[in-house]
């Protein structure tokens, strides 16, 4: 039921200008200079990279549930809310997710505290010796680094954690579901976690339900610890925020783009399409606020696009170009992305 | 006391060896070449770990099961020694330059066959002192044992620049042939042989023929929600894994399914749950077992017949490590036999794969990713036909195999007796609850289930949180 309603959310925002497949790019977060830019364009920030794993079998499926229900209906190659819809998602609460500046790590952030707490239970119980859940090297060095920082034996450290634990769940942004979930997949001596599928039998939910659940709840918690009140789990919450979202290759473009080489120099330099070094330029204009756009288009053209947009209340590139033909289209969407930001 | 028992009472933890242990450690110091032929569980892992403490230099273990290898790191770290590592492919690009650096720091390091291909691994490794080498799981090498892996067979190649250094050849089953195989290939001489029965006194054998489908289920039902665990279904497929998990669940058998479907994170889950005792039997495909630490095993059902006796042996053989009364049941019907066949055959290709393979450029081709690696080796070494031939041989032999595995279910003929037979032993003494076609009371063998009512507990995240942490 909840992925159905954050699929009913996207599909929304989206207001049938793009394709039925969109959402699923957006959910997986796809790299792609449409999807960057479409983030931005409508809004959807919270839902990028929620779940990576998402398959296009397991996408399809639920959008025949929703046409199927009648919550949404199939417009040519893009799919609409329809009424029944809308009432449904005027009716749900309000996800809160932040995909865009966590985007998948912050499972990385629960593995290093699972480790944590798996240690320390096992060193309560006096046994020094286990085999950690964890598997992944990189977890196992931070975590070994922080034990030892932290100085993990000296007494009240155990005691100090875990009240971090209890005041940060404990907070009102949290449900129950969520701070079960957060507690229930962590390990210790002679207390093993439940799989998925243990929890959402339990709560009688779809296994995907109960990971997007889950999946919220850490974003609530990476957003509500601070270093004041969290110390110890602050630590633990290093380098999770993606401070530059960009691609890779968009980053080497604006490496370029900095050194002053134009569109065309830089497409030549990189061996790339101008196609996907304009990509670049939209990923980067939607990041980062004070790039210059003076190069690309000018003041006047870019309000002219803002005005259509809003007086045709579309983002429809075709519809926008059709009134301002003087355009190209990676003007218009440059204009647009701004026109966000 | 002598050396090598003040080595495992210090490191180990453990006052004495085991039958055969000292014997086979002593020739490894002695850099003799050896093959040790001994069940699961009892303490193979010993046997590489504990002359390491006694000769100068790194051991090197090669290892073509990556889940197992994983396992043995963690045991020896748990054992507290930290000069061991790991180098698959799992390792990322960084790690494995660390590593590679700084090889001869490590006292033991476990690798898997494909990188015995890697030229600057090899020459990194011809910088080192080397004590010995272990080839783990060595019944892969033979194209005849149950789960061939080609890519070990370049260990032949590779051992030519250790000739002098000894080898050591571990493996849970093995058949003359196998033996064979095993010796050629890792070009031994007089190697030490040691070859622990297979036999396992304390296992019990049952066999029973039904007529379909529903009455196997009830029957397995009818078992479990009356006799005591824990235990172990082993099912063909991971549907009927989840089938019988759901079936037993709603009537009050604490039980999950294991299944490789599942997520890694998961499956590590199951078998702490399974291990702590809070679930009594785990559904599960055969890729449930490998790694699991628990001695107390009182039953493994099959649902099905296995594909092969090695397989069989090896599955039945995760019960009564305790050393208690235990049994496994198998019951069947008489279709289960095709069945048998048809899963054993999905990984090997067909005539006609095998044609395409050779003639066409790339992988294009869509096979699943053991036969594409079997295909890629034999393409190096045989031509079209041979490798035809080759697969039409194997494939019989694998029948065969089979229907001797069904047969020894269906005849009436003691089944331990058989089973020791088909590894070229000979049944010495025999316990007084053999199997059923010599007849045995199940209430010697197997307890009443404690009707415990699992009630639907409750979660309370303070409450769990403080049994977590104090
Ligand atoms: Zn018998």
């Amino acid at each position: 039921m909840f992925f159905h309603q954050i699929l009913l959310l996207v599909i929304h925002k989206f207001r049938g200008e793009r394709s039925s497949t969109a959402p699923f790019y957006l959910l997986k977060g796809k790299k792609s200079g449409q999807t960057i830019q479409d983030v931005t364009y409508f809004n959807l920030h919270s839902f990028f990279s929620l779940y990576s794993k998402l398959s296009m079998e397991e996408y399809k499926d639920e959008i025949s549930t929703l046409l199927a229900n009648e919550y949404i209906k199939s417009n040519e190659s893009t799919i609409l809310l329809t009424e029944k819809g809308l009432h449904q998602i005027k009716s749900m609460r309000k996800p809160m997710y932040n995909g865009w500046i966590y985007r998948g790590n912050e499972h990385i952030f629960f593995s290093r505290l699972e480790l944590v707490v798996q240690t320390l239970s096992y060193f309560q119980a006096s046994e020094n010796k286990f085999v950690p859940n964890q598997k992944d090297q990189t977890v196992h060095q931070f975590v070994r680094t922080y034990l030892i920082e932290n100085d993990f034996k000296k007494p009240g450290f155990v005691v100090s954690l875990k009240q971090q634990i209890m005041d940060l769940i404990g907070s009102s942004s949290f449900e129950d579901i969520h701070r079960e979930l957060f507690v229930y997949r962590l390990s210790g001596y002679d207390k093993s976690g439940l799989t998925w599928e243990q929890l959402a039998r339990y709560y009688n939910k779809s296994v995907l339900d109960v990971k997007l659940l889950f999946i919220e709840c850490l974003h609530i918690a990476l957003h509500t610890i601070n270093a004041e009140k969290h110390p110890d789990l602050y630590i633990l919450t290093k380098d999770i925020e993606v401070v530059t979202p960009l691609t890779e290759s968009a980053m080497k473009t604006n490496l370029l783009f900095e050194k002053g080489y134009s569109i065309e120099e830089i497409a030549q330099m990189r061996s790339l399409k101008k196609n996907t070094i304009e990509d670049h330029v939209i990923e980067i204009v939607s990041a980062n606020r004070h790039f210059p756009i003076y190069p690309f288009i000018s003041n006047d053209q870019l309000n002219r696009v803002l005005q259509i947009s809003h007086e045709f209340q579309t983002k429809k590139l075709k519809v926008i170009r059709d009134h301002v033909p003087d355009l190209s289209f990676f003007q218009i969407r440059i204009a647009l992305t701004k026109g966000e930001t | 006391m002598d050396r090598l028992t003040e080595v495992l009472q210090q490191k180990f933890g453990y006052s004495a060896f085991r039958d055969g242990q000292k014997e086979i450690i002593e020739q490894v110091i002695a850099g003799k070449d050896v093959i040790a032929i001994l069940p699961t569980g009892m303490g193979k892992s010993l046997l590489f770990q504990l002359p390491a403490y006694l000769v100068e230099g790194t051991v090197v273990i090669v290892s073509p099961l990556l889940s197992l290898m994983q396992d043995q790191v963690e045991q020896l770290k748990i054992m507290g020694e930290k000069r061991v590592v790991a180098i698959n492919s799992f390792l990322s690009f960084e790690e494995k330059e660390f590593v590679l650096r700084n090889l001869s720091t490590f006292k033991f390091i476990f690798t898997s066959p494909e990188m015995l291909q890697n030229e600057r691994f090899n020459r990194m490794l011809s910088t080192i002192q080397i004590a010995y080498i272990v080839a783990d799981e060595a019944h892969c090498i033979s194209q005849w044992g149950f789960d061939f892996r080609p890519d070990y067979l370049r260990i032949s190649s590779w051992l030519k620049s250790f000739k002098e250094t000894n080898v050591l050849a571990l493996t849970a089953t093995a058949t003359k042939k196998v033996v064979s195989d095993i010796k050629s290939t890792l070009h031994m001489k007089e190697p030490y042989e040691f070859i622990h029965s297979i036999d396992r006194p304390s296992i019990a054998y049952e066999v029973k023929e039904l007529e379909n489908q529903q009455e196997k289920v009830q029957w397995i039902i009818g078992r479990i929600t009356t006799t005591n665990g824990p235990g172990i279904l082993y099912t063909q497929s991971r549907k009927k894994s989840e089938f019988y998990a759901e079936e037993l669940r709603n009537r009050g058998i604490r039980v999950a399914f294991y299944h490789a479907k599942m997520e890694q994170d998961d499956r590590i889950l199951i078998q702490q749950q399974f291990q702590q005792g809070k679930l009594d039997w785990v559904c599960a495909t055969n890729a449930f077992g490998m790694g699991i630490h628990k001695d107390n095993i009182r039953q493994i059902i099959h649902d099905h017949i296995p594909t092969s006796i090695a397989s069989y042996v090896q599955e039945v053989g995760r019960a009564a490590r305790d050393g208690n009364q235990s049994l496994a049941s198998l019951v069947y019907t008489s279709s289960d036999v095709e069945q048998a066949y048809y899963v054993a055959m999905q990984d090997f290709p067909e005539d006609a794969d095998i044609q395409l393979f050779y003639r066409s450029e790339s992988t294009e081709i869509q096979l699943p990713e053991t036969t594409t690696r079997i295909l890629s080796y034999w393409k190096e070494v045989l031509s079209e036909q041979e490798t035809i031939d080759l697969f039409r041989n194997i494939k019989q032999k694998k029948w065969l195999e089979i229907q001797s595995l069904f047969s020894l279910f269906q005849n009436d003929l003691c089944i331990r007796e058989q089973l020791l037979n088909n590894f070229d032993e000979y049944l010495e003494k025999r316990p007084s609850n053999c199997c059923n076609v010599c007849s045995f009371d199940i209430r010697d063998v197997l307890e009443q289930r404690n009707q415990t009512e699992v009630e639907k507990q409750q979660l309370n995240w303070v409450y769990r949180l403080n049994e977590l942490l104090h």
